[in-house]
């Protein structure tokens, strides 16, 4: 029997080792993805990269809802916004998570590009440096915007190691905007003040004085504020577009008052938020946020008058005539007109018996429920379901002339000139014509100027995503953010002056001046600590 | 087959008292001599059986003989003085025609054949079942004469000439063997009952089979009996109920959207939980299973211990189910069966809106409750009621009961060297969904397979192949969305979908489209599966009890999918010239095509042997590879043609294109396995059993990608002890068995070792140009095997002379190393990939019970079943995980993995002062909320409710669940059901079918909300009616509290069939062997205490959303449930 055996072990070693050495290989590694030893080996690749930092550095949702957070509109769904301006944002609220970690993220990004850049072989030295600098500024930028909603945050400059990212402390505030500033004036002289085309949408040393700019103007640093501003200006290479409603529309992108944008492309690369802003009769599918009366109150008349000032010409029955014409622009009210694709213009009627589908129902959260409806960035040119290609802009030229204006007056240096440097020249530009409207008033006080500018700078800026943060630094919050916001005069006769009164909010100025440090990351790094009244 | 009897010797007795392990040593080591002694005996009046217990008490004979051949007659008396035994035997056997032969000391009994020298005789036999069928292709033998055989023919006879008083043994696979002594008749009827008893049933184990007594693990084995004449589409429908921990949850019954969870005892890690299947013998996928034709299966195992499903270490930590599928037999005439279902289901959607005219009302109410203006005025309420009689429910416009057919045809027969096994299957399952004048909506599926079996001497050669194609039409639209927008319009006569003149219609609820617009003209999905499973095998005989077995197969899906999005205009009115909105603007098409396959090659060297009838020896050595490959690929262009779909001049590729590309979507992946068993039983009392595994898999990196994964099992047949005689003639067999082993898990992706980039089409642009971006994700080098250590202790019982089986298990399972996208801060700015994190522990039990019974013609056959399983998470990073979307549940150390997480409500607010000295949710405004709003408890007292006051408030994953199969035959009449259910669960149910009028979403009051709160009914099941948005709304249903949260305990009856076979006097006349005739029907009665939504629906797939996501929640998105009624028809030939 011990020979049967033999022969047949002998056969079936060998069976064992064919089919243990047949087939897949145990060593697999992916085809369609690369790997850490074999991705760092083309200019091209680093610069995908670095792309994708700035498909980080800001993107639309944040870009609409953080006007949500502000007075200038309404939520008429539910969102993490409409909570938070509620006044029941928690540490678990997800806008505050979300926020936290899409920043980080894309600080990862940018860490990742910088600490391996150097391991691309030959690449162009200039181009380096520039990449570097691109990377340096949407960094800074992530961590100013980190320090803006949360104040101390987790600072480094090199990748975090997962056991680090489990106890690290935050860093003040000053120190952080110490780093960005430092990190922007770094990246200011390896970036070019324009790009040849194929290149404009990248990060310019305008854009990184710009937002220099804006951290001295969120920390009231009016001395700073000005100085900034002024590199700016006397570059000389920006300035005011001449047709505020063209400024955002997609025969004008890359003009001349662009300092920063988020890039998009038709079909390709879109964003489709109007899907959910836009009137029904325009083909929506709901209405998530709608202006509210409050901003709409805010244009001044074409006389440069607000409406509430004696004589100023205002009829409450027929609101909507001899207004600021950037209420057209901005806002969609009863009556206005809505650009079709196919260049048509529809009138919207939103009056209450109008009986056509865009009308104001009560208590109908598919329809506006503020009785308007968003204008600014309405894109006809859209593909599909909405699908918008137009560029987004994060600051414009007006913003540093407004910027500048206040920090003036904040010094008690506004005077003729810096006036019609300024809002003189905004004025203007939108399409005001009377002395009334344009003219420095020498009568004026420091207060007075204030109001102005402070109003002028809410309607330039409506929609544009920079209200909660002017708010937030005036400190006028607490008031604007507290109790009713409301809609158009369609509501219950005898409560509010038959405006509609919408949902109530609640603004803690203990607490809600800064975001909370989200729950799940305090319970991960204990280190972390959390913001006072969460 | 009978039971062979086995009586023990003292002496041996006192050797069985050690610990069963010691056996395993004791291989080769007992002594077999036998000692003969002298026989003193002096009895009177005594039966055979009691003279043989007297010789074994005085010797070391124990004799072996089959039950019927002794007679019970006490006609013996015995004295003798000093005699050897074989005088004893030689002076009593002669006289009961008995003869002996003395092999070691055994003596085994058997009839003693009497070769006549008389004249032969020709006799005619039938062979015959116990209702009088015939049963074709029994084998009919002489006994000592085994050259004179015949087979019975297709009418159960047989011709054979034979001696006066010859002996005959009749034969019949799952039946009890009968032997007849031939007399002076020249005609014979041999009536042979079916075998039931569980004890010898033959399970299937991990390559291999074992008597169900000799069974030492935790295995279920599923017969083909409880599969056939089940009018499912699917075999895991099929399983539902029929094994005890086994839970089958049909998430939804959407043909074309079929999805069940299938888990074995429960959730045991935090990430994949399906178990692995295989399909004779080939390591397939779990979508498999809804592949096959029901018809072709013989059976399934579900092992479910680590002692049998050790063998298949890598991936048998979740269970393994073991499908075989129909073979021929030998000597057997071609048999032909077709089996024919055909019926209808029915949509039974549980919810049902209020009138027009009273939902207007309602909604008027919520608004004044909440002091906003009323919505409808008394005359617009008027108006929906006087016009309100013709219209119709959304929901109730786009479902229709739909056909569903089930055709299986089979060709079955060998010949003494090979079998066949040739069937064809059919299914046809139409959806619910209405169609327009598209093709309707559901899913054909065609099964052929061939089973052959050829034996070449020591040689036998299996060739399996399976071919299966699904073909699934679908909507091209989502039946969370059709359902959810059906259902959320009130029935006011004025909204309608589709105006007289065609034209679809928006309002001002549906503002994009509506489901009947989607279903009828906006596109389908259309699937194909092309799935080949087939293998070949090669077995050898080498030399007494060793086989060596080589198998190669091959499991391949073939997958396509070609969508179309169609253009679909809406209006505002049937008398719009213009559309106001259009769904799929511009049209799509894409087309996505895959092919997966596993290629598995394996060689085994199996062992098997018993030894002087005593010891049973059984080794297993073997080696095997898995190699699995993917290949995709997909292109998507929008603007298309509107009629071919092909491109047009404005044709753009859709959006991100990334991740499409063939190269993009390959994956590979291989499994290196040797394993092993070895197991000694000693005379069928003692077992023991230990098994191993080791896998290598290219999903780790080198130095971590072994891991072994070894097992221990064994059994204690405890009646056979001969101090348990009287009881186990009085009560029945009993056994106990343990195991406890190591299993593994290495469900991640691929290269979850490895950092990788992946690049991004259209990440960014640049004027208007767009450019490519790359993200990354962390890899983990050190990654390795999930373990999951299991124990088992299970004891088998039979009652009644084996007619009552009874088998209960308890388990605990201790799985580490948890492979779990791991929760890192977000300050690490990415994730990482996978990591062995994570510990938690499942226990739980499992009770079969199976009875057999007669009564008069009644014949009644029930088995049930009932099980719990409840996890506990031990290790977690982070110790805990609130996860919040549509619901929220949480991850916690100590508590069952995914456990439901809110507030807890205390009734309702009864009072203003009541809302005054309560706390209030932080943010609300106590002024705006009134009596009758959901009042929560402050658990932490500290005047708020908050998140610190959130608790557990309860779990989805079903426990104590059941089944009760219950059979019953009389005359040709028979009777089948099926009972299944849980015995508790929960279910968070969010949205329309809790809130009234929905966040602005849904429109509509249900018939169920309709007891809410008012001053005059306090004692209500919902709070009173708030408009959506008002701060009663957000206080009542704005948080995840136990408002949401649901009993979805139920009982169901899933399955009934009456049938009758119509007499085969009548149908042989046709030629027709059987013809059974029957009506079934399927979910025909639910009991639940959740009486608007099936208790059975669940948002978690059967890892309980794993670590990582399960954030939906349930709704009134899902397809509705189906009521089938329909026939059957069986044909045999």
């Amino acid at each position: 029997m011990k020979h049967i055996f033999n022969k047949y072990y002998t056969g079936i070693i060998s069976v064992m080792l064919i089919i243990l050495t047949s087939c897949n290989d145990l060593n697999q590694v992916p085809t369609g993805q690369f790997t850490d030893e074999t991705y760092w080996y083309s200019t091209d690749k680093a610069s995908y990269v670095l792309n994708m930092a700035y498909n980080q550095m800001m993107n639309d949702s944040y870009f609409f809802a953080n006007e949500a957070l502000s007075d200038n509109l309404f939520v008429c769904r539910t969102s993490d916004e409409k909570l938070i301006s509620s006044g029941i944002g928690s540490a678990t609220t997800g806008r505050f998570a979300n926020e936290w970690s899409d920043c980080f993220g894309g600080i990862r990004t940018c860490d990742t590009f910088l600490e391996n850049v150097d391991r691309v072989p030959g690449m162009d030295a200039t181009l380096k440096a520039r990449m570097i600098a691109e990377t340096r500024f949407i960094r800074a930028s992530l961590f100013f915007r980190l320090t803006t909603w949360y104040g101390d945050v987790p600072l480094f400059e090199k990748n975090l190691t997962v056991a680090e990212s489990k106890t690290i402390a935050r860093t003040s505030h000053a120190d952080v905007l110490k780093f960005v500033r430092a990190e922007l004036d770094a990246a200011a002289k390896d970036l070019p003040t324009s790009y040849p085309k194929a290149d404009i949408g990248r990060v310019t040393s305008g854009a990184a004085i710009s937002l220099k700019a804006r951290t001295y103007l969120y920390e009231n640093d009016w001395a700073n504020v000005v100085a900034t501003c002024k590199q700016v200006i006397d570059s000389k290479v920006y300035s005011l577009f001449s047709d505020y409603a063209g400024l955002f529309s997609a025969a004008n992108e890359n003009n001349s008052e662009v300092i920063l944008d988020v890039q998009y492309v038709p079909t390709l690369r879109t964003w489709s938020e109007y899907f959910d802003f836009a009137p029904p009769s325009a083909g929506r599918r709901v209405n998530q946020q709608a202006p509210t009366q409050e901003l709409v109150d805010s244009y001044l008349m074409l006389t440069g008058d607000s409406i509430h000032a004696t004589g100023s010409g205002f009829v409450e029955t027929n609101p909507y005539v001899n207004r600021d014409p950037r209420l057209a622009a901005t806002v969609l009210f009863d009556g206005g007109k809505w650009k079709m694709p196919d260049g048509t213009d529809l009138t919207i009627k939103i009056k209450p018996g109008s009986g056509t589908i865009d009308e104001y129902k009560s208590g109908s959260g598919n329809n506006s429920l503020t009785g308007y409806y968003m204008k600014k960035y309405a894109d006809p040119t859209y593909t599909g379901s909405f699908n918008s290609g137009l560029n987004l802009i994060l600051i414009r030229y007006a913003d540093i002339l407004l910027m500048y204006a206040e920090a003036q007056n904040e010094l008690g240096k506004m005077d003729q000139a810096t006036w019609d440097a300024t809002i003189k020249l905004i004025r203007s530009r939108a399409g005001f014509t009377t002395s009334n409207a344009l003219d420095y008033n020498s009568s004026w006080t420091q207060a007075d100027l204030r109001k102005i500018i402070r109003n002028e700078r809410r309607i330039e800026l409506a929609l544009e995503g920079t209200r909660i943060f002017d708010i937030r630094r005036w400190k006028t919050a607490e008031t604007v953010l507290n109790g009713y916001p409301h809609g158009a005069q369609y509501g219950t006769a005898g409560v509010d002056n038959g405006y509609i009164r919408l949902d109530k909010r609640s603004f803690n100025p203990n607490r809600d001046y800064l975001f909370a440090v989200p729950q799940a990351q305090k319970d991960l790094d204990p280190n972390l600590g959390q913001n006072p009244g969460y | 087959m009978n039971i062979l009897k086995i009586t023990n010797s003292k002496q041996e007795h006192r050797r069985c008292v050690f610990p069963i392990f010691i056996f395993l040593l004791f291989i080769g080591s007992i002594n077999l001599s036998a000692q003969n002694r002298k026989l003193t005996l002096s009895l009177e009046k005594v039966s055979l059986r009691q003279l043989f217990n007297a010789i074994e008490k005085q010797s070391d004979y124990k004799f072996l003989y089959r039950d019927f051949i002794l007679d019970d007659k006490k006609d013996l008396s015995i004295r003798v003085e000093g005699k050897e035994v074989t005088s004893v035997l030689d002076q009593v056997l002669p006289g009961k025609e008995l003869q002996y032969k003395i092999q070691g000391n055994n003596i085994n009994i058997i009839r003693k054949y009497i070769v006549s020298t008389g004249t032969p005789i020709t006799i005619k036999g039938t062979v015959v079942d116990e209702s009088g069928e015939p049963l074709i292709g029994a084998s009919v033998m002489q006994r000592g004469a085994a050259s004179n055989s015949r087979i019975t023919d297709i009418n159960g006879n047989f011709l054979m000439t034979v001696q006066p008083g010859a002996a005959l043994s009749i034969k019949y696979i799952g039946y009890i063997s009968e032997d007849v002594v031939v007399k002076d008749d020249r005609t014979l009827k041999i009536r042979l009952s079916e075998d039931v008893k569980k004890l010898d049933e033959v399970v299937v184990i991990g390559y291999g089979t074992a008597q169900r007594k000799s069974v030492v693990g935790a295995v279920d084995q599923i017969n083909s009996k409880k599969i056939e004449d089940r009018p499912v589409s699917n075999l895991s429908q099929a399983l539902q109920g029929v094994a005890a921990n086994l839970t089958i949850q049909q998430k939804s019954m959407n043909p074309n959207d079929n999805q069940l969870n299938i888990n074995i005892r429960g959730v045991g890690t935090m990430g994949n939980n399906d178990p692995l299947v295989v399909i004779d013998g080939l390591v397939t996928s779990l979508s498999s299973l809804s592949q096959l034709n029901p018809s072709d299966v013989e059976n399934i195992s579900i092992l479910k211990d680590a002692g049998s499903a050790a063998i298949y270490g890598s991936r048998s930590a979740n269970g393994v189910i073991l499908v075989t599928t129909k073979k021929g037999k030998l000597d057997t005439k071609p048999v032909i069966r077709l089996n024919t279902l055909v019926g209808m289901q029915s949509p039974n959607v549980l919810y049902k809106p209020v009138a027009g005219f009273e939902n207007a009302i309602l909604k008027d109410e919520a608004a004044f409750n909440t002091g906003n203006p009323l919505p409808y005025s008394p005359a617009q309420i008027q108006d929906l009621k006087a016009n309100g009689a013709g219209s119709e429910w959304f929901l109730d416009q786009i479902l229709q009961s739909a056909l569903q057919q089930n055709y299986s045809l089979s060709l079955s027969g060998g010949s003494s060297n090979s079998t066949y096994m040739v069937s064809a299957g059919y299914v046809n399952q139409r959806s619910n969904f209405v169609s327009g004048s598209n093709p309707s909506y559901g899913m054909d599926r065609y099964n052929f397979r061939t089973n052959m079996v050829n034996q070449y001497g020591k040689f036998k050669l299996t060739t399996i192949l399976s071919y299966n194609r699904t073909e699934s039409n679908a909507p091209n639209a989502s039946t969370g969305n059709l359902m959810a927008d059906g259902g959320r319009i009130p029935n006011y006569y004025y909204y309608q979908q589709k105006a007289p003149n065609g034209h679809y219609l928006i309002n001002d609820v549906l503002s994009q489209f509506t489901p009947l617009g989607s279903l009828e003209a906006a596109g389908f999905n259309k699937y194909d599966t092309d799935y080949i499973n087939g293998s070949t095998t090669g077995e050898l005989k080498v030399f007494n009890g060793l086989t060596a077995k080589a198998m190669a197969g091959i499991d391949l899906y073939a997958d396509h999918r070609y969508s179309r999005g169609l253009e679909v205009p809406y209006y505002s009115s049937a008398t719009a010239t213009a559309p106001s909105i259009t769904q799929n603007v511009g049209g799509s098409t894409s087309d996505w095509n895959e092919k997966r396959y596993t290629i598995n090659t394996q060689f085994l060297l199996d062992y098997d042997r018993t030894f002087n009838k005593t010891h049973h020896v059984g080794g297993l050595l073997g080696v095997s590879n898995e190699a699995y490959s993917r290949y995709s690929n997909e292109i998507w262009m929008n603007y298309v043609d509107p009629n071919l779909g092909i491109p047009t001049s404005q044709t753009a590729l859709a959006g991100n294109m990334g991740g499409k590309t063939t190269p993009m979507n390959t994956t590979k992946s291989d499994i290196a396995s040797a394993f092993g068993r070895l197991s000694y039983s000693y005379k069928d009392k003692y077992y023991g059993e230990v098994s191993f595994r080791y896998d290598g898999s290219s999903k780790f990196a080198k130095d971590n990608r072994w891991g072994f994964f070894p097992s221990v099992s064994g059994g204690w047949r405890i009646s056979e002890e001969p101090f348990m005689n009287s009881y186990k003639s009085k009560v029945g067999d009993l056994k106990f068995r343990g195991s406890y082993g190591v299993l593994g898990n290495q469900n991640v992706g691929d290269y979850n070792f490895l950092t990788v980039y992946t690049t991004y089409n259209n990440s960014y642009g640049f004027n208007g140009v767009s450019a490519s971006g790359t993200g990354f994700q962390l890899g983990n080098p050190v990654l390795t095997w999930e373990q999951s250590a299991n124990f088992n202790l299970g004891l088998d019982a039979t009652f009644f002379n084996n007619n009552l089986y009874a088998s209960f298990d308890f388990f605990n399972k201790e799985t580490s190393g948890i492979l779990l996208n791991p929760i890192t801060p977000s300050v690490l700015g990415t994730t990482v990939g996978m990591q062995n994190s994570g510990k938690m522990q499942n226990r739980g039990w499992e009770l079969t019970i199976g009875y057999h019974a007669k009564t008069g013609d009644f014949k009644h056959n029930i088995s049930f079943n009932l099980a719990d399983s409840r996890n506990k998470v031990i290790t977690f990073t982070g110790n805990e995980v609130i996860r919040s979307g549509d619901k929220t549940d949480i991850i916690r150390v100590g508590s069952p993995f995914a456990s439901y997480y809110g507030y807890k409500t205390d009734g309702f607010f009864k009072s203003y002062a009541d809302i005054q000295n309560s706390a209030i949710p932080v943010g609300l405004d106590a002024s705006q909320l009134a009596p009758g709003d959901v009042k929560y408890k402050d658990i932490n007292h500290d005047g708020v409710i908050d998140s610190k006051d959130r608790q557990i408030l309860g779990n989805a994953f079903p426990r104590y669940t059941f089944g009760l199969t219950y059979d019953v035959t009389w005359k040709g009449f028979d009777l089948n059901m099926l009972i299944q259910g849980v015995g508790e669960r929960t279910m968070f149910l969010r949205g329309e079918l809790i809130e009234p009028f929905h966040a602005n979403y849904s429109y509509v009051i249900y018939q169920h909300q309709l007891d809410f709160w008012t001053p005059t009914n306090t004692d209500s099941k919902w709070p009173r009616l708030a408009l959506p948005g008002s701060t009663s709304d957000v206080n009542n249903y704005g948080y995840s509290s136990q408002t949401q949260i649901m009993n979805a305990a139920y009982i169901r009856l899933k399955n009934i069939a009456i049938g009758y076979t119509i007499p085969k006097s009548i149908t042989s006349r046709f030629g027709v062997q059987k013809l059974h005739l029957s009506v079934n029907a399927q979910n025909l009665l639910t009991f639940s205490p959740l009486s608007f939504y099936d208790p059975e629906s669940s948002e978690y797939g059967n890892d309980m959303g794993g670590s990582g996501g399960g954030v939906g929640a349930n709704s009134g998105r899902s397809y509705p449930t189906l009521k089938y009624v329909g026939f059957g028809l069986d044909l045999e030939f």
